[in-house]
């Protein structure tokens, strides 16, 4: 218990200590901020303008098109509120060799990694997708259940841990090769898929989604749900439940196998 | 204590070849070339010991150094820290161990100095009446406080330098690796420096491990030295030992008017040697045959000096024969 404990409050003091360091660099922050909901607005146009010539995709609609785009921010959001410096990692951390502080701490290095930074850039892709999911909803016009709004929620942070667990599992080559943050790149870029009704890909495609990098099961498939009533509330749950439990289990044991093979660089 | 036993580092690399035709003959060939960064090295250090671990660039202090405090793993052998092998169970040797890597930093870049300390408090479970008589005693012999709240990024070399020393002992380890502490410092830095590894060595009976190119260190604060040169150990023993062994020689630097002639000069049974080199006539005898005070009053009185010089041997002179390979002890 008291080993927990020591563990959240660093966790919280390593969050404090990183908007400390973002705090001296106010303008790059500001700049971070804006830079989103600029490449967000120009996203949402091209779609907007798209859907306005297609008022029917699959049987969507445009405002539960809407609803979706919004959907596919939030785990992710959170996702990249918490855990950034996964990125920096697999793309030039280990090559530079300067990971070696974490080897000298008494404290595990992922944990080590995954609260070096606090990204809070990741609020403004939560409240775009806050809005959208607010306004398409009401247009919507959903029939709300307590099942549909357990099942998102669920969706979000158990999703979040999935997507996590994606990027500690590619972030993890970079030990033994280096760099590897074009494979953590194309494995996040799935995530792009989910933005239109899964049910317009070929069966392969689904079944990926769904099964190997599961953006279509935190994203495609509540929000169907949400939309069609097509699932069980409670499977969906479980099924996304262990998901994230068996993909961040498989994370920890490879991430531990590859760092074991960190080589620092000379001195 | 620490025991390293048959210790053996091997990188293994692609055999490059050069150019863009080169590149691509790289990637798809089979060959590597086998690097022994450390080979087969042993030795025990003991509790309260300061170590000189020196070495030219490239011998393998490093490797040796990462493998003691468990960022790398060797290929074979072993390295105990209590009995313990660190890059086997890292986290139980982190908390008895204190790092300095002279060319990296261990702070956090862009927060006040004194975050990065409570931070490592924290990190460390240091309670807080260890974290404030610690804090007196390094802001006092390392003179931290002008620093404290500037942006690590702000602080020149030696502040930096400084900090990282204090940050490495905050949670008073009993092991301290030093890799390089005193590199591009001025000599005011260097000496706060020495001072403060002193006192943490007979105050706390830290036992320190350091690798250096300045020779000053060495002398001032190791009681032994080891010595490696491609991966091997070439020496390990007590200064005293390496300085007795090259003999209690003396270099005596004149100054003369003219070159004197060298068949008339007094070799004293042969116990002195001539050499005129930069137009000064250097004298080498060993002080435990002939007196010093001999020799310079044959200087002043027949040679007519103007100017005179005596120096000892220093260890700098005994390293650099020792790693040119014309000494060879036992």
């Amino acid at each position: 218990m008291s080993e927990l404990k020591y563990y959240i409050k660093l966790y919280f003091t390593n969050m404090s200590r990183s908007m400390i360091a973002r705090m001296e660099f106010r303008n790059d922050f500001i700049i971070g901020i804006f830079g989103f909901f600029i490449q967000n607005v120009a996203a949402l146009l091209s779609l907007y303008f798209i859907i306005r010539n297609i008022p029917n995709l699959n049987g969507w609609n445009m405002y539960q098109m809407g609803f979706l785009y919004g959907f596919t921010m939030m785990p992710i959001a959170v996702d990249h509120l918490l855990t950034d410096e996964l990125w920096r990692l697999a793309y030039f951390r280990v090559k530079r060799g300067d990971l070696d502080n974490y080897f000298l701490r008494p404290v595990p290095v992922l944990f080590q990694v995954l609260s070096e930074t606090f990204q809070p850039e990741a609020f403004g892709e939560l409240i775009v997708g806050a809005v959208m999911l607010i306004m398409c909803g009401i247009k919507c016009h959903i029939n709300w259940t307590v099942s549909k709004v357990i099942v998102i929620l669920v969706a979000t942070f158990f999703g979040a841990f999935i997507v996590t667990a994606i990027k500690i599992l590619t972030a993890s080559p970079a030990f033994i090769i280096k760099r590897s943050g074009f494979i953590m790149q194309v494995f996040y870029n799935f995530r792009d898929y989910t933005r239109y009704p899964i049910g317009i890909y070929p069966k392969a495609i689904r079944i990926l989604l769904i099964a190997l990098v599961p953006f279509g099961l935190i994203i495609s498939l509540p929000v169907e749900n949400v939309m069609f009533e097509n699932y069980n509330g409670l499977v969906l749950c479980i099924a996304i439940i262990a998901a994230a439990v068996v993909s961040m289990t498989i994370a920890c044991f490879v991430w531990t196998a590859c760092a074991k093979r960190y080589e620092s660089t000379g001195s | 204590m620490i025991e390293i036993n048959n210790l053996t580092k091997e990188f293994r690399k692609p055999v490059r070849e050069q150019g863009v035709k080169g590149m691509f003959k790289t990637l798809f060939s089979k060959k590597y070339e086998s690097k022994f960064a450390v080979n087969n090295v042993n030795f025990t250090i003991n509790d309260g010991e300061i170590v000189g671990y020196i070495g030219s660039n490239g011998a393998g202090k490093s490797t040796t150094i990462k493998m003691m405090c468990g960022i790398l793993s060797p290929t074979s052998g072993s390295v105990k820290i209590e009995g313990v092998e660190p890059y086997n169970n890292r986290m139980k040797v982190a908390g008895k161990i204190g790092v300095v890597f002279g060319q990296k930093t261990q702070l956090w870049w862009d927060i006040p100095l004194i975050e990065s300390f409570k931070v490592l408090k924290q990190i460390y479970r240091v309670s807080d009446d260890d974290y404030k008589e610690r804090m007196d005693f390094l802001s006092k012999t390392l003179g931290l406080d002008e620093f404290l709240t500037q942006p690590v990024r702000t602080l020149s070399l030696g502040q930096r330098m400084r900090a990282d020393l204090a940050a490495s002992w905050l949670h008073n380890p009993k092991i301290l690796f030093l890799d390089e502490p005193t590199i591009g410092l001025d000599v005011w830095v260097k000496e706060k420096i020495r001072k403060a590894i002193k006192v943490m060595n007979e105050k706390y009976n830290t036992t320190v491990i350091l690798t250096t190119h300045d020779m000053q260190d060495i002398e001032n604060l190791c009681s032994r030295i080891i010595m490696i040169e491609k991966g091997e150990i070439i020496y390990d023993g007590a200064i005293e030992d390496i300085k007795h062994h090259f003999g209690n020689i003396r270099t005596i630097v004149l100054t003369l008017k003219e070159k004197p002639d060298e068949k008339k000069l007094n070799t004293f049974n042969n116990k002195a040697s001539y050499e005129w080199k930069d137009e000064k006539l250097y004298i080498k005898f060993d002080a435990d045959e002939l007196e010093v005070k001999n020799v310079v009053n044959y200087a002043f009185g027949e040679l007519n000096a103007q100017d005179m010089q005596i120096s000892e041997i220093n260890i700098e002179d005994v390293v650099k024969s020792i790693m040119a390979g014309n000494e060879v002890i036992e």
